[in-house]
């Protein structure tokens, strides 16, 4: 779609600059393209050709123009070019390296574009031929792995990335590129971590290494073994972890810095002088001046190391210092301090800084801080696709986590309280929480805040069914976890009880719209049976007799829409039709509900009688429950506490598969080889040759 | 002149290494002189540069230069010589020339120091058959040889002879008390305080060698003061031990640093840089002490002073303690640079494989004492910095990622000094750190996690186990155990029945389903299945129904909360209650099962609170005071109970100390529970017939009593709700002696009262006229009759503490005057009684007369 555009951009962009070379270089292209050998008229045609600067637009182009037999023509000579682009990456001559990686990425990517119709193997073909193309691609992964663990230029280094990323990307579906297969055989992974694991390394390619490792371990995710994902999954090296940790962890905070600047841009300029209920008319406006681009590559990489890989869990909660400035150190940190212990070798950069920089105002915080924060942002707006796929990707990144023993251990860890300012959508009926009065609490306070917050503002015509049930399901999970090890959080519980019974009274209100596309159903139960946690399990996790009272206090004040919601699934449930299995699971599961409710609301209202008031007070009525619980019996549900596992393979993997999709295309147009701009190389390696 | 001889004495000692340990037990095991001086390889180097160091008095002593005495010379390499070794070799053996005579061994070499000293070694022969308590001061005179060459001034030394010839009758007295079984560490120190005479403070530096290590260590505050403040003969008398006892031990040395340093910071600085006591400091953080080259010849320092080595328990514990520590040292030691070397090339290889945790294994580290004082160094750099965030809670965060980078560096080679037994800190759980409350400094209490090993100096090092490794140690089933005892969950969950009017149906079935179901329910199984189970919600037509009470429900629930014991709530502006408050037992389970190394046997939590900015060394002398207060009243049997707490003093101004575990602050309790004291007690332990409570309340009144005391006799001031702790037991117990002694705050003179007494305190006890109260009175009697008797032992401590230096609570003249007239010596039982009520009155009441004044009418007016 776009590959046209792009070239043509390509061709622009750098034309004008490129001109004085462009003869000779193009001459020797073209003398590539016919049939003979080039090397036959004249014997140093590769040396030479590999001195010249790269013409990326040209090769590509040409590459593409190419039909059918003149690729079978030109075929040998593609073969010896690309074998001669692997030779070279060998080299000592880093001008002739550069130029070498530059020249593959033209090959993969003119290739592509040109046999977009054709199959994997005419590719390979093509551009290694059949029987050497293992060979050629080990000797491929071999340079680019020892280029990147070699100690050699960095801006090399981020060009052997590039290539890779350009290569990964070359096809929308990941899946299908075939040349990827050679790239399990002979695998970079531990390249990657290297990267990852090196302070100098990882702050400038970091970034491109994650993004390729994500890309990477979606190769053919459901259909072989991939030995990325192996490799991933059983990886232990502490340094690498937190590596890989704070390279997401920077990523995000960048994001949420943009968006922080942003938004206070908008505020300052704008509404500033307008008051909040003329100010909310435009939150549609400013909603899209707000939207950064969102992330779903880094994003990506964190589900997969948070889902893969058990160890991960413990890097979410390494605390740093929070970095509020994008710092890709200039000056590479590349002599280890010397570690004051004495013992044991250095492990992170962040971690090694003998002191943490001094500043009263940097809150500690936590990759999984940041990436709560991010996700508040990113939930507040589902509309467009992107977005809706990030609070997506975020929502089950949660359910990982919410599922782990080990997070769940350290997020209701009392001693690791913190503050986590959320981002919490303006809205008309409320003020925007004064940020600076949020509680320092154990970290699942925060959770559950995002997940309210999320119930909260997400009631709306275009129903977002899906984020819901994954929202309700992770607070069930947290749940679970704190009625089995018996942990009593205090949490303002009502906020989220609240939440839920709006929740219940928006699907009751909307049920003819919602239930022509979605099983509210479904949704119902769930919340229903969020309920039951609480009415059966309360004593094992609630943290004061007082709000096990309030909890019935809360479910009589809104007995109506339990009233309602049992009429309208006892109606469902009685037609038949597709729903009346669904609608009779919530009819069982309101049966504590509709006790309870009957329970209290006669004695309440012959307390009012009796007492002649016609509005009981809060403590009046919770005065009422406290003195009749004893003549009320409770049905003791079963399976209240399990929940199914997440698990990625059925249910997910078209989620993944398009994502990946959006990834692929999205790193493609960022990767330009341009943007590492030659003359920045040329320059560097003039003082070096 | 003196540096050359340090070197020489050093080539001369790598000569000597090499001449196998054979001879240097050659040395030592002969007890004939002839022997000993022949076989000695190093007796000949050794003259050659004697004359150069030594004065003319060599020449009367040609037998003299021992070859220990050559060994020791090398170590005391920083001293200059500008004393003659022999003069104090000297008046050394004049002293034991007379213990000799006293003991009428038939030897009949008496009296002649010409005698004496033709030949160092002269003595060993009565030893040989000296009766069993000979034999442990004729060890201590080797030492001196070996180690004192340049201890007296011949001035002093020949007025001290003269004075012993004069008063043969006082010295032998001396002498007599010197060698009895009753001659122990606390005398020791007071004869070497109060002695001007250099031959008895050399005596009883030689002596000290044949004490336990404990017994002295006790004195080290001591010890290193008169070091630093008192004449040189003092300090000359005790620098061989010291010496020794730094060559022998890495946590000796950084004490001794330590100390010293704190101790000389009140002089002024010019003359702080040139003292001895900065010299030993820098001579030991030099680590020029350190074994390597020192360990080798040990044998030779060490059997020549141990000849009988069952002669007396002491002398006995000592050499085997000695040689348990320097052989292996050794050995370890001359491995761990292969090691070190070793793994540094590894850790550069770090790279390529995704997980290596052999990579940090074992290693020693060549410089022995670094690991450590940057460990403790780093503790305080975050302390310092700390106390820069303007909030608590800032703070606390901080403190938590400052300690998880320090993580990083550990498992190493450093211990807490505060701990009982040797270890290895592999882990500081940092999210278990607390922040005290303090208003401008920054102590905070961390729990480290340690490994118990047989020495830290030679034991390996343990293996990093990464944080991630948690996980395997960390699957569901273990989960489960987590922060549930069995009995809680047994009580927990049980779905009772009910047989309420509309149940009436239930048939003996159903019952017995639920009596079938009821265990399963109680034990893990249930909630195990549950996570996994894909089985969902469905069931519920299948079975009958189970009935709950609501009411039960909210039962259980509110039984639940009282029965867990009383949590405090989280407050940020005093993180440190919650932490405090919470059973040590339970903590340690906790942070065991969410450590790496929990799995270990040897696996230990200890806990040190890391004072910077404060000055320890009052708390340190009170510390002290508190634990000869504590042995006296055992002694005398006083059932009073107090806990002292150990005090590491790292400089003058910051330390660490010991928390008290399970104890939280009065005042915490108050403002948590917010109820009176005795109400608390009812809550945490039962009702007033309670044996629980009978039982916290005699613990409450015990520890009372000796509280009460020593606020009186230390003059402890400052005594608010929040110096003062509670344990579960119901102990109270007395912290931050800042103010004792002569300063109180802000220096408005005395508090009125003699201790804290309120009324609360007394409704704890039962009120005024209960039986208790008479028993805390009677305590208190008994408490000050016992430490009256032993006052000695406790103003020493004090008294010699004084000695230069600036502490407040030395403040003024008459500090140790007022503390002796605490205890008083001339009343009698009925007056001291007397004296009890009164004070407890007068703290009673807080009148604001002077306690001192009526007590003075009132004795006055009896006698």
């Amino acid at each position: 779609m776009s590959q046209l555009e792009k070239k043509a951009g390509l061709l622009r962009r750098t034309s004008s600059s490129k001109k004085p070379l462009k003869e000779k270089v193009v001459l020797m292209y073209d003398e590539i393209f016919v049939k003979d050998d080039p090397a036959k008229t004249n014997p140093r045609f590769w040396d030479e050709l590999f001195l010249m600067k790269v013409n990326l637009e040209y090769l590509e182009t040409k590459l593409e123009s190419l039909d059918g037999d003149e690729v079978m023509k030109t075929k040998d000579n593609v073969n010896s070019l690309f074998h001669h682009c692997v030779q070279t990456l060998a080299e000592e001559h880093q001008i002739k390296v550069v130029n070498a990686l530059q020249t593959l990425c033209a090959l993969f990517r003119g290739v592509h574009q040109k046999n977009k119709s054709a199959s994997g193997f005419d590719i390979i073909n093509m551009l290694m031929g059949f029987d050497k193309a293992e060979l050629r691609m080990k000797d491929l992964m071999e340079s680019l792995d020892s280029l990147l663990c070699g100690e050699g230029s960095e801006s090399l280094k981020a060009l052997c990335l590039k290539l890779l990323l350009c290569l990964v990307t070359v096809t929308d579906n990941i899946s299908q590129n075939t040349i990827l297969e050679y790239v399990m055989i002979n695998s970079i992974f531990e390249a990657i971590l290297q990267i990852l694991s090196d302070v100098s390394n990882r702050g400038r390619h970091g970034y491109d290494a994650v993004v390729l490792l994500a890309l990477l371990v979606n190769y053919r995710k459901y259909e072989s073994v991939n030995p990325y994902i192996v490799k991933l999954s059983i990886m232990d090296d502490e340094p690498t972890l937190d590596g890989m940790g704070l390279v997401v962890g920077q990523a995000l905070t960048e994001y949420n810095r943009q968006y922080k600047d942003k938004e206070e841009e908008n505020l300052g300029g704008f509404f500033s002088t307008l008051t909040s209920m003329v100010g909310s008319m435009f939150i549609a406006d400013a909603d899209e001046k707000l939207s950064v681009q969102t992330n779903e590559a880094i994003l990506l990489a964190l589900y997969e190391a948070v889902h893969l890989n058990r160890n991960f869990i413990t890097v979410l909660a390494q605390s740093h210092p929070e970095i509020d400035i994008p710092t890709t150190p200039t000056t590479p940190i590349s002599t280890t301090p010397t570690t004051p212990l004495g013992t044991t070798p250095p492990s992170t950069d962040v971690m090694n800084s003998s002191e943490l920089p001094l500043d009263p105002n940097l809150q500690t915080s936590n990759l999984l801080i940041t990436f709560l924060k991010y996700s508040s942002i990113v939930m507040q707006d589902t509309k467009d696709e992107h977005r809706l796929n990030s609070a997506r990707l975020c929502l089950i990144i949660l359910t990982c986590i919410a599922e782990d023993q080990y997070a769940d251990a350290f997020l209701h860890d009392d001693n690791m309280n913190f503050r986590v300012n959320l981002h919490r959508m303006p809205m008309r009926h409320r003020k925007k929480a004064a940020e600076k009065n949020v509680p320092s609490r154990p970290l699942v306070c925060a959770v559950l805040d995002l997940m309210v917050e999320f119930i909260v503002t997400h009631m709306m015509k275009d129903f977002p069914m899906d984020l819901y049930m994954r929202c309700v399901q992770v607070i069930h999970k947290l749940i679970c976890y704190q009625k089995k090890c018996r942990i009593r959080l205090h949490y303002t519980w009502r906020e989220l009880w609240s939440a839920l019974i709006n929740l219940l009274k928006f699907l009751l209100s909307n049920e003819t719209v919602l239930l022509a596309k979605h099983n509210i159903f479904h949704l119902a139960l769930l919340v229903v049976n969020l309920f039951n946690m609480f009415i059966t399990y309360g004593d094992t996790f609630l943290p004061t007799s007082n709000s096990y009272d309030e909890l019935y206090y809360e479910i009589v004040r809104m007995h109506q829409v339990f009233d309602n919601l049992y009429c309208m699934v006892l109606r469902v449930s009685t037609n038949a039709g597709q729903w009346k299995e669904p609608a009779s699971k919530v009819t069982h599961s309101l049966v504590n509900v509709r006790a309870i409710i009957n329970h209290f609301n006669p004695k309440i209202e012959s307390y009012a009688a009796v007492n002649h008031i016609s509005q009981l007070s809060e403590d009046q009525v919770l005065e009422v429950v406290r003195s009749n619980y004893d003549t009320l019996t409770l049905k003791l549900q079963d399976g209240l506490d399990q929940y199914e596992r997440y698990s990625e393979q059925p249910k997910e993997a078209a989620f993944f598969k398009d994502l990946v999709r959006s990834i692929s295309l999205n790193v493609r147009k960022n990767v330009s080889l341009t943007t590492l701009s030659q003359d920045v190389l040329l320059k560097e390696f003039s003082t070096i040759s | 002149m003196g540096d050359m001889e340090q070197e020489q004495s050093a080539a001369r000692t790598e000569e000597l290494q090499q001449h196998t340990p054979s001879t240097a037990s050659s040395v030592s095991i002969s007890s004939s002189p002839s022997q000993s001086l022949s076989s000695s390889p190093s007796s000949g180097p050794y003259h050659h540069h004697q004359p150069t160091s030594s004065s003319p008095t060599d020449s009367d002593s040609p037998g003299a230069p021992s070859p220990t005495l050559d060994v020791i010379s090398e170590g005391l390499t920083e001293l200059t010589l500008v004393i003659d070794p022999e003069v104090a070799k000297k008046a050394c053996q004049e002293v034991l020339q007379k213990v000799k005579l006293l003991q009428g061994e038939g030897e009949g070499s008496e009296g002649g120091p010409d005698h004496t000293l033709v030949n160092g070694t002269v003595h060993n022969k009565p030893t040989d058959t000296a009766a069993a308590g000979g034999g442990g001061i004729i060890k201590p005179r080797r030492i001196h040889e070996e180690d004192d060459p340049d201890s007296l001034t011949p001035g002093s030394v020949k007025s001290a002879r003269r004075r012993q010839r004069h008063n043969p009758s006082k010295q032998s007295w001396l002498l007599r008390l010197f060698e009895s079984k009753l001659f122990d560490v606390s005398m020791a120190i007071s004869y070497l305080h109060n002695s001007k005479e250099p031959g008895v403070q050399a005596y009883i530096g030689n002596r000290l060698f044949s004490f336990r290590h404990e017994e002295v260590d006790f004195y080290l505050p001591q010890l290193l003061n008169m070091y630093i403040h008192m004449d040189e003969d003092v300090g000359d008398a005790i620098k061989p031990y010291v010496v020794h006892r730094c060559r022998q031990s890495i946590s000796f040395s950084l004490q001794c640093a330590w100390l010293l340093g704190a101790y000389s910071s009140d002089m002024h600085i010019s003359t702080q840089r040139h003292s001895r006591g900065t010299k030993l400091r820098k001579l030991i953080f030099s680590d020029e002490l350190k074994p390597s080259g020192v360990r080798a010849r040990q044998p030779l320092t060490l059997t020549p002073f141990n000849p009988l080595p069952t002669a007396t328990p002491a002398l006995h514990g000592h050499g085997v303690g000695a040689e348990h520590s320097l052989s292996p040292t050794k050995r370890t030691h001359q491995r761990s640079k292969s090691d070190a070397t070793v793994s540094i090339s590894l850790s550069n290889n770090l790279k390529r494989t995704a997980s290596n945790p052999k990579v940090e294994s074992s290693q020693d580290e060549p410089v022995r004492l670094t690991p450590q004082r940057e460990f403790i160094k780093s503790l305080m750099g975050i302390g310092k910095r700390l106390a820069t965030l303007p909030t608590k809670e800032q703070k606390t965060s901080r403190l938590i990622s400052e300690l998880s980078l320090l993580n990083h560096k550990l498992p190493a080679r450093v211990w807490l000094p505060t701990a009982a037994f040797d270890h290895h800190v592999v882990r500081v759980p940092h999210t278990q750190a607390v922040v005290l409350n303090s208003k401008d400094k920054a102590p905070y209490l961390i729990y480290v996690e340690v490994l118990e090993c047989e020495d830290f100096e030679t034991s390996n090092v343990p293996v990093r186990i990464s944080e991630t490794r948690i996980r395997s140690t960390r699957s569901v089933e273990n989960l489960l155990d987590c922060g549930i005892t069995a009995d809680q969950r047994a009580g927990s969950f049980s779905t009772v029945p009910n047989y309420d009017d509309d149940n009436e149906a239930w048939s003996v079935d159903d019952i017995g389903e639920l009596q079938v179901e009821l265990p399963e329910l109680h034990t893990n199984s249930c909630d195990n299945i549950s996570q996994f189970s894909v089985d969902s919600i469905t069931s519920l037509d299948n079975k009958e129904p189970i009935f709950i009470a609501a009411g039960d429900i909210r039962r259980r629930l509110s039984e639940q909360l009282a029965q867990t014991p009383t949590t405090f709530r989280r407050d940020p502006e005093d993180p440190s209650a919650v932490a405090l408050k919470e059973p040590w037992q339970e903590k340690v389970q906790r942070i065991r099962e969410c450590s790496p190394y929990g799995h270990i046997p040897t696996w230990r939590l200890l806990s040190v609170i890391v004072k910077c900015g404060d000055d320890l060394r009052q708390e340190l002398l009170a510390s002290q005071v508190l634990q000869q207060l504590q042995v006296i009243w055992e002694q005398e049997r006083v059932p009073i109970w107090i806990k002292p707490y150990k005090i590491l003093v790292t400089s003058s101004d910051s330390g660490m100390i010991e928390p008290i575990v399970n104890a939280v602050s009065i005042h915490q309790v108050k403002k948590q529970s917010q109820m009176s004291l005795l109400d608390y007690f009812l809550q945490e332990h039962g009702i007033h017939t309670t044996e629980a409570f009978l039982t916290a309340q005699r613990n409450f009144v015990q520890s009372c009593a000796g509280y009460c005391l020593i606020c009186y006799l230390l003059q402890v001031k400052d005594r608010h709700n929040g110096n003062i702790l509670l344990d579960a037991e119901g102990h109270i117990i007395h912290i931050d002696f800042g103010f004792i002694l002569s300063s109180s705050p802000r220096n408005l003179g005395f508090e009125t009262s003699a201790f804290k007494l309120t009324s609360e305190f007394v409704d704890v006890m039962g009120g005024l006229g209960g039986d208790m109260f008479n028993y805390y009175k009677m305590l208190m009697l008994q408490g000050l009759i016992a430490a009256r008797k032993h006052m000695d032992k406790v103003i020493q401590i004090v008294e010699i503490m004084q000695q230069g230096s600036q502490l407040p609570c030395f403040h003024g003249s008459s500090t140790i005057r007022n503390l002796k007239e605490r205890f008083h010596m001339s009343l009698t039982e009925e007056q001291l009684q007397v004296l009890v009520e009164q004070m407890v009155d007068c703290s009673m009441r807080s009148i604001t007369t002077k306690l001192y004044d009526g007590f003075q009418y009132l004795t006055n007016g009896i006698m």
